[in-house]
């Protein structure tokens, strides 16, 4: 089944990799969004299955987004996973205690990507 | 679609790594002035975020690449440019050697991304 996801982040180039990953390992269908702001259109727009959210982001950040998506009846309940490089256990805590669905660490590997997800969204 | 096999994901990927190359090469340059200008005592806050920043962006994307050690060297270069309130000029050489290592891991990058048991993804549930 391909789903539908959407991948928020402003780096060009984990934008591509992740998208390369999920649409040609997983089959899945793949929308990206580089700032927070056009990934909140987007989300309306698109109505994904799932959101990969990046967390530093210039301008909207990630949690930034994260609230505004749970603000609009129409992305609230769209499950989001942070995807970040932030390792230390005081970003950790923060980024759970904002109540997203689950939080990806960067580096990720391409080949494993989807099966992570999947495996959070219960997807397998 | 039918799941492509690692050698088609590998072929991919080094795609990409020709596109992105000189966007990375250019985060180590920055990280190079950075260095010098600590080294000078000349680091402003603002060139210091732009350090640190640049040093996160390159810890987040090239163990993605296969580069596991290179995210290991840019996270340690993240960690000393976030020190408040100012990063310690003691740290210079030090960073010149994670530079260099960096450039080093630039030039050598060939082959397969990670293999998955290097792959630092960890999975926190909310609930």
């Amino acid at each position: 089944m391909a789903h539908r996801i959407l991948i928020i982040d402003d780096e060009e180039d984990i934008r591509e990799v992740a998208a390369l990953s999920l649409e040609t390992v997983a089959g899945w269908d793949v929308v990206m969004a580089s700032s927070g702001a056009q990934g909140l259109a987007r989300a309306i727009e698109y109505q994904p299955e799932a959101i990969l959210l990046d967390v530093m982001m210039p301008g909207m950040d990630g949690p930034t987004t994260f609230r505004e998506l749970r603000k609009n009846p129409v992305t609230a309940l769209i499950p989001v996973l942070l995807l970040t490089a932030k390792v230390q256990a005081s970003d950790q805590r923060r980024f759970a205690d904002l109540g997203v669905d689950a939080v990806l660490f960067k580096p990720f590997d391409p080949m494993t990507l989807s099966t992570q997800i999947a495996g959070v969204l219960g997807w397998n | 679609m039918e799941p492509i096999a690692q050698p088609d994901l590998d072929a991919a990927l080094d795609r990409m790594w020709a596109k992105f190359l000189p966007e990375l090469e250019k985060r180590v340059a920055f990280l190079e002035r950075a260095n010098a200008a600590l080294a000078a005592g000349t680091l402003n806050v603002d060139l210091r975020a732009k350090a640190n920043a640049a040093a996160h962006k390159l810890a987040g994307v090239l163990g993605t690449f296969g580069l596991t050690r290179g995210t290991v060297l840019a996270r340690e270069a993240e960690i000393i440019y976030s020190g408040e309130p100012d990063t310690d000029p003691a740290n210079a050489t030090r960073l010149q050697q994670i530079a260099a290592g960096l450039r080093t891991l630039l030039a050598s990058r060939k082959g397969r991304a990670c293999p998955e048991s290097e792959v630092p993804i960890r999975i926190a549930l909310s609930s």
